[in-house]
């Protein structure tokens, strides 16, 4: 057990790659690949469920961390671990993982072998981001996830994927390049890649030259996040990606990839450079609020459902920046929760689309109407799904939202009531678009005949709604290990409003139970308002 | 006397100088029009051979010859570089030379003798030596690149790299001959002692100047790299392969020696402009061609410019730096061309990105392969490529070099434009042409190996070659 | 009558250096750069010659192996001229141009 508590994030997260190696030397007969696949997959997604057990809660510090030297110069260390944040965030990724195998089984039926090795080469790459500790591990992760994911959308996607491939590319690119080098120039001064290490070095201000370059630098790392997450002017490559990218590409663009971007700037925007972050809020919320309503705006007049989708996600990301520039513990938490909220209930809404999209082959909202007739679950499943995103409260999106809203409102109460309405605005255009898909008569014969889901893709789907009816009845399974890592991360600025503080959060000794009714309580208190 | 330890100093060389003696001396005697397969593996003997030899060799640091050759990590360093070049391109030349009807058996003693040219650039320390080192590789590939000889193009581009080769030379030979007047001595070490004691003279600047200009064509870069798409289009893939990581590799040895080693004055600006220029013109270039040769052509343009923003970079760091990165670049270089010229076809008609188009589906493995490679020269992670660019920008900003860090990185992020076309035009478009893509041979398939797993370990598991690097700087500074 | 000093070489062999560059930059036949290379060859021979008269022998032993390299340049060159002929009928430089120059 030893053995396995040291290694395990090593575990989860070369496992996918083990896979796709093998994946790689296997005979080219599709149905094996499939299972393979969504074997290696499910071991992925079991081994991860070990960091959850084991994980003990109410404990900010970073857990199962593996540090050993790679490299000896420059001085690289293989660094992982994981705190509250990232934990979730990498069992959200293992978690769609096998859900994703499911949806692209009969989508998928050319070169299969070879989406299902950039399927895993990709997996590997998305946790990797999450656990790594060491920027050079980080920024080597964080690269190697563009490259699978660019392919799946040039192989595997319709219409103009070769632009919406090269172009999700070039953005990701060109905005990285930039933290490698405030990465390089950290090195340069600290010659250290390790995250907490240089965190330590620049909060006792051992770097030098750092007042003058932090501007340069908080903006190296937060141009890489914010192309990534994608925050308002520069979040032009993403409704391409997703409508042209496999629908499992999609889940995964809008489940695991943008919350890089967030858990990027929460971890090392703030981490690392406390005071430029708190100088540069203003424009970034102001950024994250324009974010929310214009894509809430842009979505509602989307002809196209996937599109349509795809803009939430800029809308619903800017709720998760604006919680974390908030400052404010109950902004963060909720941002943080956002995070996994949004990747479910988004995730379900790529794959309900893709649904449709293998019986019709288009996305455009004209093309349909009155689909519960011929698909009575589908709708079912469709509207529950839909109203998780839009944040009914019960369901899991209503818990992100709510704690982002009231931090925003902490901070400052114009934010507060600009993202409300934001809010708004999300049950216009989803509520709008599902009457005109689901309800009214069938407008097209082609849709009368229209097969409702079968087995497969109901197994591929319950997985979430359960996950979205939990994490909205039950929050705090998911808060008591997410709130000490927040208050960590924001330690460093003192003289945060801080409500719904619990007592003794910070001590490592802190016992579980008392911790959990007393949180537990707060979190009622503040979601029962 | 000349001790016989001087010889292990040189036996690599030795060697390899028998192995392309025995090359000629077997030709006439094979049946003429025959294919010249068993020459290679002559050839393959030797290379392994003098690498055998080379690894005898670190029990016997030292100089040799009367001060004309040393031999220490740095040396050995680019021997094992440049011999594995070596082994790639003749393995590579097996079926390349059946596919082309080159039936030529000095193709593979030219290979071997350019190979011990190369070798004595990285060990030579006397400038009499260097430069006959640089003749002996330039003119071997002057040679090569024509060696297919019914081709038009391959007549000329083997002109073009004659002339500017030669042209280079000159430049080069006027600049010892100045710094010869300047300091009173040829050798390295007699020049550094030179420049520690002495006040550099206007001579000296000018010397150092024109030794750049001359090696700067070599190693293509910005401005003396006109020659490079035309040469690289033109001439043989597999040719292609070797001249533009073994020489250009030993012609940074040699700038290496003549710019640090000497401890040469007033250069750094020069390096800085070139380095800039390098990347800026090599990726501007290669983001408008349809031929994947020449696009690769700016690419290695626009390689030498990162090698030099190394150069700018403090002595230590910045060294080991060069050193990683001539090694890093020859692994996915001499890859890249190995798959292009397997592509290529007889006459090398398939060479326009338009001919790449759907080769994912006709040849996953190779198209795989090529990826690789690819990702390595954009840098993505896992490649030798990412590490090594990550070195050198890490070398140029712990030196200070912002300014060159950023146009770096931003160039970086431009090449992967063209590099990803590529991949684009491979996976993500449907076929146009009916290339047909003959199966992987023996000789390819060791090479391409070869070549991958060097791109993937230097990727993942850099320490030693970079401990080698690291060391390497030392020796050479000392 | 001033004595023929060091100097006096050096600018008669900076004269060879700039005429045979000039030459190699602007003339078009191809024989002609190669002969203008040369040029360059020996503006280099003599000004290690003359150098010799200051730092000994060093100097002339370095001219002998230009030399020697030299004609091995123009040997390799010829062929290489003479191939190119084969395939296009011409030494000029402008009609060098199936690959764009």
């Amino acid at each position: 057990m030893k053995f396995i508590n040291d290694n395990i994030l090593t575990i989860v997260v070369f496992l996918p790659l083990a896979g796709a190696i093998l994946l790689a030397f296997f005979p080219r007969r599709d149905r094996d690949v499939r299972y393979f696949a969504l074997a290696v997959s499910l071991i992925t997604l079991l081994a991860s469920l070990h960091l959850t057990w084991y994980f003990v809660r109410g404990q900010s510090g970073f857990q199962y961390e593996e540090n050993v030297p790679w490299i000896p110069h420059p001085n690289i260390h293989y660094h992982m671990g994981v705190d509250g944040i990232s934990l979730w965030l990498v069992i959200l990724t293992t978690f769609l993982m096998p859900l994703c195998v499911l949806i692209s089984w009969k989508s998928i039926g050319d070169r299969v072998k070879e989406f299902f090795i950039l399927m895993l080469v990709l997996e590997t790459a998305m946790i990797g981001v999450f656990v790594a500790l060491d920027l050079f591990l980080f920024y080597f992760f964080w690269e190697a996830t563009l490259i699978p994911m660019a392919l799946l959308i040039g192989m595997y996607g319709h219409g103009r994927k070769i632009y919406a491939a090269v172009k999700f590319f070039l953005y990701t690119m060109i905005a990285s390049v930039f933290m490698l080098a405030a990465i390089l120039w950290l090195y340069a001064r600290t010659g250290s890649f390790d995250f907490v290490t240089i965190q330590g070095m620049i909060q006792s201000g051992q770097v030098s030259g750092f007042g003058n370059a932090a501007l340069w630098l908080f903006l190296g790392f937060f141009v890489a996040f914010a192309v990534k997450v994608p925050l308002f002017p520069v979040h032009t490559w993403l409704p391409d990606a997703h409508v042209e990218a496999p629908t499992a590409g999609s889940v995964l663009l809008a489940g695991v990839l943008l919350k890089m971007g967030t858990y990027g700037l929460l971890r090392f925007n703030l981490g690392l450079f406390p005071e430029q972050a708190r100088r540069n809020a203003p424009w970034i919320i102001a950024l994250a609020i324009i974010g929310i309503i214009y894509g809430a705006l842009v979505a509602m007049i989307q002809p196209n459902i996937k599109r349509l989708v795809a803009y939430t996600s800029v809308s619903h990301l800017g709720f998760v920046v604006l919680g974390i520039f908030s400052f404010t513990q109950l902004g963060v938490d909720g941002a943080v929760y956002q995070m996994l909220s949004h990747g479910i209930s988004t995730g379900a809404l790529f794959m309900l689309l893709g649904m449709i999209y293998d019986r019709r082959h288009t996305y455009e909202l004209s093309e349909f109407g009155g689909l519960a007739t011929p698909m009575p679950v589908f709708a079912t499943f469709f509207a529950f799904i839909m109203l998780s995103s839009v944040g009914l409260p019960l369901l899991n999106g209503f818990v992100g939202e709510f704690m982002v809203l009231s931090g925003a409102f902490q901070a400052k109460q114009l934010y507060g009531i600009l993202a409300a309405t934001g809010v708004i605005w999300s049950a216009c255009y989803l509520l709008w678009m599902y009457q005109r898909v689901f309800y009214g008569n069938v407008t097209k014969p082609v849709n009368s005949s229209l097969r409702d889901i079968d087995a497969r893709e109901r197994v591929s789907l319950w997985p979430l709604a359960i996950a979205a009816l939990v994490m909205g009845v039950a929050p705090m399974l998911w808060l008591h290990s997410i709130d000490p890592a927040v208050s960590a991360a924001l330690k460093q600025f003192s003289g945060v409003t801080q409500a719904a503080v619990l007592p003794a959060r910070n001590s490592p000794a802190a016992p579980g139970p008392p911790l959990h009714a007393d949180f537990a309580r707060n979190g009622v208190e503040v979601i029962g308002r | 006397m000349i001790p016989a330890v001087d010889y292990i100093r040189i036996l690599p060389e030795l060697v390899l100088s028998i192995f392309g003696i025995i090359v000629m001396m077997v030709d006439p005697v094979l049946p003429e029009q025959s294919p010249k397969k068993p020459l290679g593996v002559i050839a393959v003997i030797g290379v392994l051979a003098a690498l055998a030899a080379t690894a005898y060799q670190p029990g016997f640091y030292g100089s040799a010859f009367y001060n004309t050759v040393s031999v220490d990590t740095f040396s050995v360093f680019f021997h094992v570089v440049v011999l594995l070049i070596a082994l790639v391109v003749i393995l590579i030349s097996f079926e390349y030379l059946d596919v082309q009807r080159i039936r030529s058996g000095e193709y593979y003693a030219l290979v071997l003798f350019g190979t011990v040219g190369m070798m004595l650039m990285s060990a030579a320390v006397e400038l009499v030596l260097i430069f006959i080192a640089l003749e002996i590789s330039s003119i071997s590939t002057y040679i090569l690149a024509g060696m297919r000889r019914r081709a038009a193009e391959s007549a000329e581009a083997s002109l073009k790299y004659f002339l500017l080769g030669s042209f280079a030379t000159a430049f080069f030979l006027y600049g010892v001959a100045l710094i010869f007047g300047a300091t009173g001595t040829t050798n390295v070490y007699g020049i550094a002692h030179y420049f520690q004691t002495q006040q550099a003279s206007v001579l000296a600047y000018l010397a150092v100047g024109l030794m750049f200009v001359g090696l700067g064509f070599k190693v293509a870069s910005a401005p003396f790299h006109v020659w490079t798409p035309d040469v690289y289009e033109g001439s043989p893939a597999p040719v292609v392969a070797l001249m533009s990581t073994g020489p250009k590799a030993a012609a940074f040895a040699v700038l290496l020696r003549v710019l640090f080693a000497t401890g040469a004055p007033g250069w750094f600006w020069m390096v800085w402009v070139s380095a800039a220029l390098s990347m800026t013109l090599g990726n501007i270039g290669a983001l408008v061609q349809q031929n994947v040769k020449r696009l690769l052509a700016y690419s290695s343009i626009a390689h030498a410019g990162y090698l030099l923003v190394a150069f700018a970079a403090a002595k230590q760091v910045g060294i080991s730096a060069a050193i990683f990165y001539a090694a890093s670049y020859a692994a996915m270089n001499v890859g890249a061309f190995a798959v292009i010229g397997h592509f290529a076809s007889e006459g090398e008609k398939y060479v326009t990105l338009d001919d790449y188009a759907g080769l994912g589906r006709r040849s996953p493995l190779l198209a795989a392969t090529l990826t690789i490679f690819l990702l390595s020269l954009i840098g993505i992670p896992v490649t030798g490529g990412f590490f090594a660019k990550f070195y050198v920008f890490s070398a140029a900003l712990q030196s200070n070099l912002v300014g060159l860090t950023i146009i770096g990185v931003i160039n970086s992020a431009i090449a992967a434009y063209y590099y990803l076309r590529v991949i684009v035009y491979m996976y993500m478009r449907d076929e146009r042409v009916e290339a047909p893509v003959a199966r992987i041979p023996a000789g390819l398939g060791v090479g391409l190996a070869i070549s991958l797993v060097a791109t993937i370990y230097l990727g993942v598991m850099p320490g030693r070659v970079l401990d080698y690097a690291i060391q390497s700087a030392q020796d050479l500074l000392k | 009558m001033t004595e023929i000093g060091t100097l006096h070489y050096l600018v008669v062999a900076a004269a060879l250096f700039i005429i045979g560059t000039i030459g190699v930059l602007t003339r078009r036949n191809v024989v002609i750069i190669l002969m203008s290379i040369e040029l360059i060859l020996n503006a280099v021979n003599l000004n290690l010659v003359a150098f010799s008269r200051l730092y000994g022998l060093h100097g002339q032993v370095f001219a002998i192996f230009v030399i020697t390299d030299a004609a091995a340049e123009a040997a390799v060159g010829l062929g290489i001229i003479i191939a190119f002929f084969r395939n296009k009928e011409t030494v000029n430089v402008d009609e060098v141009d199936l690959l764009k120059w």
